[in-house]
Formats: structure tokens, sequence, C-alpha cells
């Protein structure tokens, strides 16, 4: 009888601490089905009640991530970012510290500060705990220059993991399908007009081409009948506003096809490309 | 045969024992239900102090399903004031009226939740509900009063009666207030127009958009002695050209001084309710700080 | 590396009170775009609230097409002049909103017009609405 009654201690402590993890454990299941479920807000408060009675922190970092995904679904970036960090702060390991910090670099991406998550990335490749993770931050990397419409750079650090990554060859192709925006600039300065043409719009390229021919050919005619007042306003109000013009005009052509080209890469990142994404 | 036994007898008292510690002890320890009362409390509570206000909102309206307490009832009701849900608050807040530790504190956040809608007209009706009025706090609501005044556009009553309630640290300040609001600097739409009329650009000139001003009458000079000069020169259709440019130009310029009168009076009303707001709000609205 | 254990153990304490407020309105999942958004570019929508209404903007798209898309970004205020003169005259009257669109004109040709008077949109355009000169006071949003 003596043995039972040593026992029952230490059957009060297993039975409270295998009891009081499985109240968390429940509660965190709960919390997790309606994250599941895309019920975030409600899942923000399943895991802050997770949190408050979690009196040993045993959650501490799982459910702060989980509130930091949350607000990220919701597009609420600051508010992931100061969740991830708290997670981080929380971190039991190498790789949880890891892990939180590259959402932290995945909310950045997301929220296009790339300057952010490009310098994140870079505190990350310089520090020796993480000297076997250059894949991982390399991959992130490209998904920052992505997001900063960077394709060349992008594909520099999809290149480090491997030189025929899917992910360089996409970042090649894009930067390879992108016109020049000071090309056609420069070519507008030459011949008004050129700069659309060489950017596939002839229409309106030939009609700028068209209204400049007509205003210079109305300026110097006037010069030429020796009215000079009707060449000075000619010039002034007609030309030199077309031929600045056809200038902007190249510039403006040039920067919409290229956000063209990119967002035809870029939604078949989101939609298509079934690796991991930001 | 002994050892058996009494191997046997130690496993059935174990069991005994584990049956009884299950049913009765371990009951104490699996009841901790993070959903219970007191645990919606304490959580909505924690929640509270950290200002998420429509959680803390949630835990406290299942807690008060079946429980009463004025002091949670009272936070629920600061926590829809604290989001923006004035008409809700003002309810709750409504609920604490009679028999409650919190009657006074309530009544005065009920009209700070009304006060909190904007509808100062409707607020000051409320004012004259005597039985609705906080005994402790008869100065503060009517200070909130005197304030809805400056917020809308409502006939301002006499200085001195405005002035009453008010500290003697701010009257002279409210006392500007009043004077401002009652003779606002406003730019007259009419002589604006006329000034217009009469020298193209003198409106906008009057309203302060100078630069407008000087460039309206440039413009409408030079359109207007263009068209003299080709009219003079036989140069008919440029003649009506210039001419229809003068009439599209003062024409423009009357109306626009006239929008320009009223563009000013907009701002300086915009800037005398920012003031207003800005001076009020930085004092509270006079209120004392409320929180249980 | 002191300073740092500060900083964070701050931090965790006062991130709370910043994500609070976000959540005082119920929220859901919001959809993300990866793409870029478009330049904004001239709206040669056809307004077609009535005969008048669709005359114009007609003509507006005509103008759109042969001059302004051509001649470079020259109006300093948004929305520009052309569409300043379609929204003076749906929100007035064609009389009414020919004088709204001539006081525009006369503004945009001031060299110095940038004063406080107008606010500066982060296109760098002088934000200045139809609305603001109907002659009716209550619709001035400043």
């Amino acid at each position: 009888m003596k043995i039972i009654f040593k026992f029952i201690p230490v059957y009060f402590f297993i039975a409270f601490i295998i009891r009081g993890q499985d109240n968390l454990s429940i509660q965190f299941d709960y919390a997790q089905n309606l994250f599941d479920g895309q019920q975030y807000f409600d899942a923000i408060t399943e895991y802050k009640r997770l949190l408050f009675f979690d009196s040993e922190n045993k959650y501490s970092f799982r459910a702060n991530m989980k509130i930091g995904e949350c607000y990220k679904a919701g597009a609420k970036y600051d508010d992931a970012v100061k969740y991830f960090s708290v997670a981080e702060l929380t971190a039991g390991s190498e790789d949880e510290i890891f892990e939180s910090k590259l959402e932290i670099i995945r909310s950045n991406i997301l929220r296009r500060t790339t300057g952010r998550a490009l310098q994140l990335c870079d505190d990350l490749e310089n520090d020796l705990r993480f000297g076997s993770k250059s894949d991982d931050i390399n991959y992130w990397r490209g998904w920052a220059f992505i997001f900063a419409d960077d394709w060349k750079n992008a594909s520099k650090s999809f290149g480090k993991i491997n030189p025929y990554h899917e992910l360089k060859l996409l970042a090649d192709r894009t930067d390879k399908a992108k016109v020049s925006v000071t090309f056609a600039k420069v070519i507008s300065y030459i011949l008004p007009g050129a700069g659309a043409i060489y950017c596939g719009n002839f229409l309106s390229g030939l009609m700028s081409l068209g209204w400049n021919a007509l205003s210079g050919y109305w300026t110097i005619n006037s010069f030429v009948e020796k009215r000079a007042f009707d060449g000075i306003v000619a010039g002034e109000l007609v030309w030199l506003r077309f031929y600045r013009g056809a200038i902007q005009n190249a510039e403006t052509i040039a920067i919409e096809k290229n956000i063209d080209i990119t967002n035809n890469s870029l939604r078949f990142l989101q939609y298509e490309y079934k690796g991991i994404k930001p | 045969m002994n050892i058996k036994f009494q191997t046997i007898k130690l496993l059935a008292a174990f069991l005994i024992i584990s049956v009884l510690l299950n049913d009765v002890c371990g009951q104490s320890i699996t009841s901790e239900n993070y959903f219970s009362s007191s645990n919606r409390l304490a959580f909505g509570s924690h929640l509270y102090k950290e200002k998420d206000y429509l959680r803390a909102l949630g835990e406290f309206k299942e807690y008060l399903r079946s429980n009463e307490n004025d002091t949670v009832q009272f936070r629920m009701a600061n926590c829809y004031l604290r989001i923006g849900r004035h008409e809700e608050a003002a309810d709750n807040f409504k609920l604490l009226f009679y028999g409650s530790s919190v009657t006074d504190e309530s009544r005065l956040m009920f009209y700070k939740s009304l006060f909190s809608r904007n509808d100062y007209k409707s607020f000051r009706e409320y004012t004259l509900r005597e039985n609705y009025l906080p005994q402790s706090y008869i100065g503060e609501i009517e200070r909130l009063k005197y304030i809805t005044f400056f917020l809308d556009n409502s006939v301002m009553p006499k200085e001195d009666e405005m002035l009453a309630p008010f500290p003697d640290s701010v009257r002279s300040q409210i006392s500007k207030f009043y004077l401002n609001k009652k003779f606002p600097k406003q730019k007259s739409v009419s002589a604006a127009v006329l000034l217009s009329a009469i020298i193209p650009g003198a409106g906008k000139i009057y309203t302060g958009d100078i630069g407008d001003g000087l460039t309206v009458f440039v413009a409408t000079a030079l359109s207007a002695y263009l068209a003299y000069s080709n009219f003079k020169n036989d140069h008919q259709f440029r003649g009506w050209l210039f001419t229809g440019l003068t009439a599209f130009f003062y024409g423009g310029n009357i109306y626009g001084s006239a929008a320009s009168a009223q563009i000013y009076n907009a701002r300086i009303r915009f800037n005398f309710d920012n003031e207003v707001k800005l001076f009020f709000e930085q004092r509270n609205y006079f209120l004392p700080k409320m929180d249980l | 590396m002191t300073a740092f254990k500060i900083i964070s153990i701050i931090l965790l304490f006062i991130v709370p009170e910043f994500c609070a407020q976000t959540d005082w309105v119920k929220w859901n999942a919001a959809p993300v775009s990866y793409q870029i958004p478009a330049l904004e570019r001239q709206d040669y929508t056809l307004d077609r609230s009535g005969f008048g209404m669709t005359v114009l903007s007609v003509v507006r798209n005509g103008y759109y097409f042969f001059i302004s898309d051509l001649d470079g970004d020259n109006c300093a205020f948004s929305p520009s002049c052309s569409s300043f003169y379609l929204q003076s005259v749906k929100e007035t009257s064609i009389f009414k909103g020919t004088l709204m669109f001539a006081d525009r004109f006369a503004r945009d040709i001031n060299f110095f017009k940038g004063s406080n008077k107008y606010h500066k949109l982060p296109a760098g355009k002088y934000f200045d609405p139809a609305y603001n000169y109907t002659l009716h006071s209550e619709k001035i949003k400043l």
C-alpha cells in the first residue's frame, strides 16, 4: 500500500501534464480548423486565446506564426510582420528562427518593400548559423527581385541555386522580351514617332510623325512667308508640343509594353507555377 | 503465492484509485475549459487591456449571457464606443441607467456616445431629458451641449451663457471661437462677382488668388486686344475668333470669382472647425477619463 | 546585443497595441495580385447618360485619340481639363459647365499655381475636381 501512496503524487503530476497539454493542443487544433476554413479573423481570436492560457509558452512560437499568417492572408502585412517578429523572439531553435525570418521576408516581398526584403536576405546570408540555407535565401531573394520588376537580378539569384532553375529561365525570358525605354525615347528625339513604332504601336507612331510633319510645315512656311508671329505661335504651341509629346508617348508606350510583359510572367507565377510562392 | 496475491491486490488497488482519480480529481483538471464564463471574462479583460476591443466585446457578450456584472456591461458598451459603433454603445450604456453601481458613469458615457455620432441637434434634445442626466456630471453634459454649437450651424446662444460652464483658463479662447463662429471672416461672393465684372481678375485677387487673377486679366486683355487689332486690320475671322476667346475668358473669370469666394469661405469654415475640434479634443471635451 | 534584447522585449509588449486597431472591424481574406498596376491612361468610356453627354464624350474621345495622346502630358491638374469639362457639364449644364471649363482653363495657364491652394497628388498633379466649382457650397470638399 505504501507504494500506492507514493505513486499518487506522481500520478497527479503526469495526469496534470498530459491533460494540460491536451487542452492546449485541442485549442490549437480548433484555431487551426478556423485557419484552414479561411476564417482568419476568428482564427486569430483563438490563437490569442491559446497564447493567453498557455502559461508555459509552449505554443508561443507556433501561435504567433499562425497569427502572422492570418494577417498575411488578409493582406495586412504590417501586422503580419509584427507577429512574425514576435514569433522570432519566442523561437526555440535555429530552424524556427529561420522559418520566422523567411516569413518576414515573404511578407516584405508581398508588401513590395523590396529593399527591406533584400536586406533581410543579406542578413540571413551573413549569419553563420544559416550557412547551409543559401538555396532558400537565394530563392526568396530572386522573388524579391521579381516583385521589384528586376528580372536580371532575379535570374542571377535563381541561377545560384541551379543554372537551369525554372524561375531562372522564366526571368531570362521575361528580361529578353522587354523593350528598352531609353532607346524608344532616343529614337523619338531623332524621328518623332519612331519610338512608338519600335514598341509595335504603328498607328500612334505614324500619327505622331504626321502631326510633327504638318506642324513643322506650318512653322517653316510661316517663317518663309515672313509671318514671324504665326511661325512662333505654330512652332511654340503646336510643333514643339507634338515633338515633346512624341518623346513622352514613346516612353509611356515602352513602359506599358514592359508592364504587360512583366504581368504576363507574374500571372504565370501566381496561377500556374507549382513551387513555393511568397 | 503470497507475492502473486500481493501483486493482484496492488493492481486492483491501483485500478480503483485510478478510476477514482479520473472521476473526481481528473475532472478538476479536464474542466480547464477555456470557454467557461470565468475564462471568457479573464480573456476578454486581457483583450480589453490590449485595446483589441472587437474581440473583447465578443468575450464580454458571451460572459454576460450567464452572468450579471455592471463593470463588464460598462466595458462592453465602452468597447462599442471605442470601435465607433456609437448607437450600440449608447444602447448598452442605457442598460445601466437604473439600479446599477455605475449609473452616473454610464449616463455620462451614454451622452458621450450620442455626442460622438455627430448628430448635435439630437444630442441637445437628449440633454433636455432630465431623467437621463447624471447628477454627478451635470457640468460635463452642459459643456458638451455648448461645444456642439461650435460644431454645427445652429443659432448660437448668448456669449455669457456659452462661456459660463467652462473654466476661467479657457474662457478667452472660447470667446474667440464664439466671435469667429458668429462673425466669420468670409469673403462676399457678390463683391467678388462685381469686382470681376468691372476689372477681370479683380474678384480673384479679392479672394486671395492673386496669380489666377492676374493671369485671367492678362488673358482677357490680350485676347481683347487681338480681337480689336484683327478687326482693325480687316481680319474678320480672326477678329471673331479672338472676340469669342475674350468672352470665354471674361465669362469664366466672373464665374470663377464666385467659385473662388465660395471655396475661400469653405476653407475658412474648414480651418475653424479643425481648430475647434483640436482644441476640445486635446482637453477630452472637458470630460473625466472614464474606464472601469 | 543588450540593446537589441531590450528593444525586442519592448517590441514584444507593444505589438498587440499596434495590431489592435486593425481588428476593430472584422475582415476577411484579401485577394492578392502579383501584377503591377497598369499606367493611368485616358478614360475612353462613352457616357450614355443622355444624347448630349454621349456626343460630348465622343468629341472628347476624338480629342484624346488625335491630339491628347500624342501631344504629351501638358495639364498640371487631375482630372485633366477635358475630363473636367465633361464632369462639369454632367454635374451642371452645358452653359454652366462651359463657364467652369473657362475658369479652369484660365487657372491652368497661370504659371504660379503651385501654391497651397490645391492638394498635390502622388503623381505630381494638382487635385482639382469639378464638384468644388458648381457654386453649391455644400458640395465643396477640401
